[in-house]
């Protein structure tokens, strides 16, 4: 566990807006059930979401669906407010919460751009048929405790545990290292993997796309947080004809 | 008498008595307060004060005895905690592990006699847990032991002790170590293994 800067490619053109990602986020993680109560009082927990957007007047409407996770932030704004050091950055580049640290003040969730924090105002709970698929290798965060992406970090744990054990290296893009929205995208939407290994998937990709002709773009690039996680923009061909003319 | 001598007033029996009393009752609760917070703060800091069996391992359903196990017929702690070595749960043997054993062994031991009535009844014994680390720790036994025994060059077994102690000569488990946070930090700044949170806490 050193060296590595862990970081997430989204390939916007790809995605299909299905939520599969948002599910087994809610799964992998010990997420309570939202509720239409819970989504009301503006208080819903999502790790990841899809956040839709409409394009054009109807009848020449497009839907444009964009997966929002923490971006990481190398210069994140969530970091500097905690009075008790409960975020922070670790030596993998991850942005990290530290439940036993925290002490609920929520500054960090006001001042993070992205809205990918989320804070427990109640003790989570679920019904008596879902008890039993808690993952144990996740802490059931308790009332009065921030939350957000860890970029699966018990994936990550355990899978190069796992290859220290068997004297092998962490095969890139393996899918008991990556992340449980990335295993679920059908469409292979998201990639996950380590910044600072060049040969990595991700790696290659961000070098390509991040170039003057590549689709890549951080999310409120403008604000200087240096997100870890790359979007690439959708491919249009009538924009692009429109640009031309 | 001279005059103005010093005099003790006269104090009637009942007074004497009731400060008397007073004074018995006001030294016993200051006995219980600093027994309390003696209590607390050891526990706060490490383990509870060894004294009126504070510290002593639970009672367990079946009074399982290590010694004979481990002393008496030389058994490796990995036979019966089978996934310390792969898994993070060293996990308790199932019953029918013990009774691959005990089907034959031990007739007429009372224990023995509760453990073939968990086996009949196709019930799990539960155990009482003596080591416990909190929900948001996530302990790992199986790099711990490889570490150990990569280190020191020695079999999985004999890594147990440097946190369990030695299980083997006690005839009732109980918790050495405090393993409490600045336990764990110690050995893992000894040895350079990684202090960052995010190795235990996620």
């Amino acid at each position: 566990m050193a060296g590595e800067k862990w970081g997430m490619v989204i390939d916007v053109d790809k995605c299909i807006g299905c939520q599969a990602c948002v599910v087994a986020c809610q799964a992998e993680n010990n997420i309570p059930i939202n509720t239409e109560d819970l989504y009301n009082q503006r208080r819903a927990v999502q790790w990841i979401r899809i956040e839709r957007y409409w394009e054009g007047e109807f009848p020449d409407v497009k839907a444009r669906f964009i997966p929002v996770l923490c971006q990481h932030c190398s210069d994140a704004p969530c970091e500097p407010v905690c009075p008790v050091f409960a975020t922070y950055h670790n030596p993998e580049g991850l942005n990290v919460q530290v439940y036993n640290r925290c002490i609920g003040t929520r500054f960090c969730a006001n001042n993070c751009p992205y809205h990918v924090r989320f804070f427990n105002f109640w003790e989570p709970s679920w019904p008596e048929s879902l008890k039993n698929q808690l993952n144990p290798d996740v802490t059931v965060r308790s009332r009065g405790i921030m939350e957000k992406c860890t970029f699966c970090i018990q994936r990550i744990r355990r899978s190069t545990r796992d290859a220290k054990a068997e004297g092998r290296g962490v095969e890139d893009g393996a899918r008991e290292l990556n992340p449980a929205c990335v295993n679920a995208c059908p469409t292979d939407t998201l990639f996950f993997g380590d910044l600072n290994d060049p040969d990595s998937k991700v790696a290659r990709m961000s070098a390509e796309e991040t170039g003057e002709h590549g689709r890549g773009y951080h999310m409120l690039e403008e604000l200087g947080t240096e997100p870890n996680v790359l979007y690439l923009k959708k491919v249009d061909k009538n924009a692009k004809e429109a640009s031309h003319a | 008498m001279l005059q103005g001598d010093f005099q003790l007033p006269k104090r009637n029996k009942r007074t004497v008595l009731v400060l008397g009393l007073l004074g018995v009752v006001g030294l016993v609760g200051l006995a219980a307060t600093v027994a309390v917070g003696a209590f607390v703060l050891s526990a706060w800091l490490g383990l509870p004060l060894n004294a009126f069996g504070l510290n002593d391992g639970p009672d367990q359903p079946i009074a399982f005895p290590h010694t004979v196990h481990v002393q008496d017929m030389g058994m490796d702690c990995t036979f019966c905690h089978r996934a310390v070595t792969t898994e993070a749960a060293a996990s308790v043997p199932a019953v029918g592990l013990c009774m691959s054993c005990h089907k034959v062994i031990g007739d007429g031991l009372p224990e023995i006699e509760k453990l073939r009535g968990y086996h009949e009844s196709g019930r799990a014994i539960d155990w009482v847990r003596v080591h416990r680390v909190p929900d948001h720790v996530h302990f790992v036994h199986e790099s711990h032991v490889r570490f150990f025994s990569e280190r020191d060059n020695v079999p999985a077994s004999e890594t147990c002790q440097l946190c369990h102690q030695d299980v083997g000569s006690m005839p009732k488990v109980e918790q050495v170590r405090s393993l409490k946070m600045g336990d764990c930090l110690d050995c893992h700044r000894e040895n350079e293994a990684p202090t960052d949170c995010t190795a235990c806490h996620y």
